[in-house]
């Protein structure tokens, strides 16, 4: 057994040797011959509510919450692309489902520097009308800090193949609570995206307000939900399905979102 | 022996009737045509015994969303579960003053269990997510609609865990995380 496999290792070195000179050479060429894909540009990730068989809420007339934050994104993510050095990663660029983790899993795997989700609202209420925009709520935080307090007590004195569960658990819940460790930073986001909401849209202020929700929870960088106006008001509806509207609410966000990083970089 | 048994069967006989007469005497004719209505639930007996108690509901108003409270009559069992769940059930049949209801109406109230540390687990049909319309101010209202006025009416329960179909659920629909119980939110009720 160890003389077939000596050889094999040796191989196995040589060919990963290989390996890492082609892939420093591929990023060599990479980073020569397109420098907008350096380093140092960063990622904005936008998240078109709901999609698939979730059609989110839904209008009187027959629109639905999912098309029309889809739009909207299409043209924010537009709109970024041609005026900030920064590239975007929708959630999803068309009708399908993402599970609210994978949402949040985007985000943190693209490293991205701020997220946000679009949304239009809906209530039992006919007439509730207007746009907010939500960070996550620190509400739940003292029971997660309870849950790893926990995790850590029954961790400590044992054996050392829980402590490795554990451990595993930990980074679960920790994962979980990475939106924690940015609430202020996202409070401070969510009061510039509104203010441009309010300025351009010219639908009532609700106001910036904090939810425990669950596509927000997760994300480890700044994150806002925005609710641009209730799908579920027949004239918030029209206007929602309106182009010339869809593309104010972009314009809004974005420039929500170019004050906020303005702010970030000279911080 | 037979010269004992007469008198023993007549003093059977008279207790028995007399007990005939004392049941028939208890039972107003009032409670008979109640218990002819409707078939005997847990709720029927409670009523037999009329005892109700008055409860608090919670219906969002139209203009701004803010709880508004209405009172209702509910039987009291005695047991914070079953009472829990006629709240809940009335909760669902929705205001009686025309105020927007915060649940589907198709919703149905599983059960209600209420354990030592004040968390009420509160089980619902699939109703309330497949005909919840969704959007976060709907999902929010209905979250608060519920732990708020099991809260306010039973001073047992402290915080509630909402549960459909017995099981856990991420979200109702997309916004607002259910993986915890909830305390109760009292600045969602109306001041005015």
């Amino acid at each position: 057994m160890r003389i077939i496999d000596r050889p094999n290792k040796k191989g196995g070195t040589r060919t990963a040797k290989a390996g890492i000179v082609l892939v420093a050479a591929a990023l060599g060429a990479l980073l020569f011959l397109c420098p907008a894909a350096s380093a140092q540009q960063r990622t904005i990730v936008l998240d078109p509510g709901h999609g698939g068989l979730d059609v989110g809420a839904k209008g009187k007339f027959g629109a639905v919450e999912k098309d029309v934050v889809l739009a909207i994104s299409l043209k924010l993510k537009a709109l970024i692309e041609s005026n900030l050095d920064y590239r975007v990663v929708l959630t999803r660029d068309k009708d399908m489902d993402v599970s609210l983790e994978n949402r949040a899993a985007l985000a943190n795997n693209n490293d991205a520097a701020v997220f946000v989700s679009l949304h239009a609202n809906g209530s039992f209420r006919k007439k509730a009308h207007g746009s907010e925009t939500f960070f996550l709520s620190l509400n739940s935080t003292d029971e997660e800090s309870r849950k790893l307090a926990y995790q850590e007590n029954t961790a400590a004195g044992v054996g050392d193949r829980i402590v490795e569960d554990d451990k595993n658990l930990i980074q679960m819940i920790l994962w979980d609570m990475a939106q924690s460790a940015y609430v202020r930073q996202s409070s401070r986001l969510a009061e510039i995206i509104q203010r441009e909401l309010n300025v351009l849209l010219a639908t009532e202020n609700r106001g910036i307000k904090q939810a425990d929700f669950k596509v927000l929870r997760g994300v480890a960088c700044p994150a806002v939900l925005v609710e641009a106006a209730f799908i579920s008001n027949p004239e918030e509806e029209q206007r929602l399905i309106d182009d010339a509207f869809q593309a104010r609410v972009a314009d809004a966000v974005f420039r929500g979102l170019s004050a906020y990083l303005r702010l970030l970089r000279r911080d | 022996m037979a010269k004992f048994r007469t008198p023993l069967v007549i003093l059977l006989a008279v207790l028995l009737v007399g007990l005939v007469y004392l049941f028939i005497a208890s039972i107003s004719p009032e409670r008979i045509a109640n218990r002819a209505e409707t078939p005997e639930t847990p709720a029927d007996v409670a009523l037999l015994a009329e005892e109700t108690r008055t409860v608090t509901l919670f219906f969002p108003r139209e203009d701004d969303g803010l709880f508004v409270p209405e009172t209702r009559s509910i039987p009291a069992s005695g047991s914070i579960a079953q009472e829990a769940e006629a709240v809940l059930n009335e909760l669902i049949k929705g205001s009686s003053k025309g105020l927007p209801s915060a649940l589907p109406p198709e919703a149905k109230v599983g059960q209600v269990f209420v354990t030592k540390d004040g968390t009420a687990y509160a089980d619902f049909s699939k109703d309330l997510v497949v005909a919840h319309p969704s959007g976060s101010d709907a999902e929010t209202s209905t979250v608060f609609a519920i732990v708020d006025t099991l809260a306010f009416n039973f001073k047992s329960i402290k915080k509630v865990f909402i549960l459909v179909d017995g099981e856990e659920k991420e979200t109702l629909n997309g916004h607002v995380t259910l993986d915890r119980a909830f305390t109760p939110d009292f600045s969602l009720v109306a001041k005015d």
